[in-house]
């Protein structure tokens, strides 16, 4: 087997486990709440308001074993889940692994992009400012980085509002106007992965593909500055440590010039510690993405938590959410991970060996 | 002790950091001489007008800082938001300081297979986003309250829940409604960090000759942990810790603004003045005592805590000298 699939097939196995013990740990927060709470979990979609009937609850109570141990309960838990009955949802109105999965390309829509966006960004301004630090460029990117990262997303989102929605015009928050949603219906336009900016370019409609980047700029921006400035700061640091180092002296007085000692010798070094920064603070990215999604009026993945937390309480909404978003930081970071082993030597060449 | 000091105090960056926590502090201490409350305040809320009157007015007499839609003191809210600010950002980083080093430290203590099992469980929680540990918290709480025979509601205009109970509550059901699950949602998800570095330090500490020494004296290891490894491990963690009330202080009052709970007067000060912060023709500033004052105290909170947090990790880093060259 070749040893990049073992690590691959390594790494799968510890995301494995986390979610194994997230879930435990959630499952046994769960199971803080009496047996009768617990099973509105498993409560079928009912006709009309009121609540269930206390046979309906015992029934429920019965079927799915809620009042045996933990870990009894904990895997027909798990296995409700795996069959991908997560329950449904009062205040929605459906159940809720559609409700998720069909809100879940507008959350991958923003956060790929701004992923795409930032690394490189992060990563190039951080580098240069680190390989000659205390020149204008240096201090120039330190107080844009400072800046960007002590500024709350949610005051910066309000800033973009006001310059470029109200002042310029230029970009509009939600996710297209009222009127192009109407057009749209009409004009047969397929949804064929449901991120907007793939179908219009897949229904060769370039005036939409427009139109979807003029709505997806701000939260982008939003979510972007913050972590470009979290990344091109470690990066820095990162760098300022390993100018001197011998390797890069010796590389040096061997005469290979200063931009290929840069991007080719150096960048590599680098990029574990700054990756891992980034993978580590997967799960920080995936809220401030909600955040943004919620204040920019994008239907993605949060909107089941914005509508189920207004009036009644919706547990199966909230705990699918909640290992919804679990599964999305996980998949974050194991792209992350294995992106870092495909770019750094040092990690590859350790994955070689193990 | 004394160079210490001096790394400190050599910087002005830490001076400004400290100045900014100072000032946040004496706000939160002095605030009911600083602004006393009238018949008509809830909380850090308080009403100067008639609470109909939704036009916001700029500052007078009255109100020095101006007022927003239905007449709400800005400048009360935001030194009593001060206090509330203060309150929940030390809790938080008080609470996960605590957690966080004890789990640490005897994960590292114990070492092997259990040291594994629980750093194993403390990278679990890295994988829980904050925003979905807040909501879970919350209904939680709300499916407990209702299987209690009380009501509950998730009010976001009121920035938190109402509860109403046809009979006295039970005294389980008083203690949830006084807890805050925003709070103990980010005590749960961000106590990983300073678990890590103890840890790290203990197991390093662990083999060191003094411990060994200590050992062969016949301390036990309670004595172990408190008087050797806690003080070597905690100058990081304290640095964390420091670096958290500020930011958990932010992320309160982001939750807040997006009206999922947490109560942060600031939050809720930008929030409810939604209407009027975007002034007409996108001028931030044309009613400025809406937008400026909850946004530069939610600013200025954060960067006075993390000025300090990095003059703290300068100053309490051994390695470090008086003139080295700033990162």
């Amino acid at each position: 087997m070749p040893p990049f699939i073992q690590f691959i097939l390594r790494r799968l196995f510890t995301a494995f486990v986390s979610l194994i013990a997230i879930t435990m740990l959630l499952y046994a927060g769960v199971m803080l709440t009496p047996p009768e709470a617990r099973a509105r979990l498993y409560l079928p979609q009912v006709n009309g308001e009121g609540q269930a009937s206390q046979a309906l609850v015992q029934s429920v109570i019965q079927k799915h074993h809620l009042d045996e141990p933990y870990l009894v309960q904990y895997s027909y838990w798990v296995r409700s889940l795996l069959t991908g009955s997560w329950g449904y949802s009062p205040t929605l109105r459906e159940y809720v692994l559609p409700a998720l999965l069909r809100r879940t390309p507008v959350t991958l829509e923003l956060a790929l992009y701004s992923l795409l966006l930032l690394i490189p960004l992060g990563l190039v301004s951080g580098f240069i400012a680190g390989w000659r630090p205390n020149q204008r460029f240096d201090g120039l990117f330190r107080s844009l980085a400072y800046f960007g990262t002590s500024t709350p997303p949610f005051i910066f989102s309000m800033v973009l509002l006001a310059v470029f929605y109200v002042q310029l015009g230029w970009f509009a928050p939600e996710r297209m106007d009222v009127t192009t949603q109407l057009e749209l219906m009409r004009s047969g336009f397929v949804n064929y992965t449901g991120a907007l900016t793939l179908d219009s370019l897949l229904n060769r409609r370039f005036d939409v593909f427009l139109l979807a980047l003029r709505h997806l700029a701000m939260p982008i921006m939003t979510l972007s500055i913050f972590y470009w400035a979290t990344l091109g700061r470690v990066t820095r640091a990162a760098v300022f440590g390993q100018r001197n180092q011998e390797y890069i002296i010796a590389a040096r007085a061997r005469g290979i010039p200063e931009r290929r000692l840069m991007w080719r010798h150096a960048l590599r070094a680098i990029l574990a510690p700054t990756l891992t920064t980034m993978a580590i603070s997967a799960s920080s990215i995936v809220t401030s993405s909600f955040v943004v999604e919620i204040i920019f009026v994008l239907p993605g993945v949060s909107q089941v938590i914005v509508k189920a937390m207004r009036g009644l309480p919706d547990a199966p909404a909230s705990l699918g959410f909640a290992v919804y978003s679990v599964m999305m930081v996980i998949s974050l970071m194991f792209i992350l991970d294995v992106l870092q082993a495909i770019l750094d030597p040092r990690v590859r060449d350790e994955v070689l060996k193990a | 002790m004394r160079r210490r000091r001096r790394i400190f105090i050599s910087r002005w960056q830490n001076w400004l950091g400290l100045a900014l926590v100072l000032t946040f502090t004496i706000a939160a201490l002095a605030a009911p001489q600083i602004s006393p409350p009238n018949e008509r305040t809830v909380g850090a809320f308080k009403k100067v007008g008639r609470s109909s009157d939704m036009t916001p007015h700029p500052p007078s007499e009255e109100a020095i800082l101006g007022t927003l839609p239905g007449q709400t003191d800005v400048f009360h809210a935001i030194i009593w938001g001060a206090r509330d600010a203060m309150i929940f950002g030390l809790s938080v980083a008080i609470g996960a300081f605590i957690f966080g080093s004890l789990f640490g430290a005897v994960s590292g203590y114990a070492g092997g297979a259990v040291n594994n099992l629980m750093m194993r469980i403390a990278d679990a929680f890295l994988t829980f986003p904050a925003l979905a540990g807040v909501v879970f918290l919350q209904q939680i709480v709300a499916v407990t309250i209702e299987s209690m025979g009380g009501s509950y509601w998730f009010n976001p205009d009121t920035y938190g829940d109402m509860v109403y109970f046809p009979f006295t509550p039970p005294p389980f059901a008083v203690f949830l409604m006084k807890t805050n699950p925003v709070l103990i949602s980010l005590i749960l998800f961000s106590w990983m960090p300073i678990a890590r570095i103890v840890n790290t330090q203990v197991i390093t500490l662990k083999n060191t000759e003094f411990i060994q020494a200590g050992r062969a004296l016949g301390a036990g290891p309670v004595w172990i942990i408190h008087r050797h490894l806690l003080p070597n491990a905690i100058g990081p963690a304290i640095v964390l810790a420091a670096r958290d009330v500020g930011s958990s202080v932010i992320l309160q009052a982001t939750i807040t603004f997006i009206g999922l709970g947490g109560a942060s007067p600031w939050g809720a000060l930008l929030s409810l003045g939604r209407n009027w912060v975007i002034g007409p023709g996108g001028n931030l500033l044309a009613t400025w005592w809406i937008f400026l004052p909850p946004t530069l105290a939610i600013l200025l909170f954060g960067v006075g805590w993390n000025l300090l947090g990095d003059g703290l990790a300068e100053a309490l880093d051994p390695t470090a000298s008086i003139n080295q060259n700033p990162t």
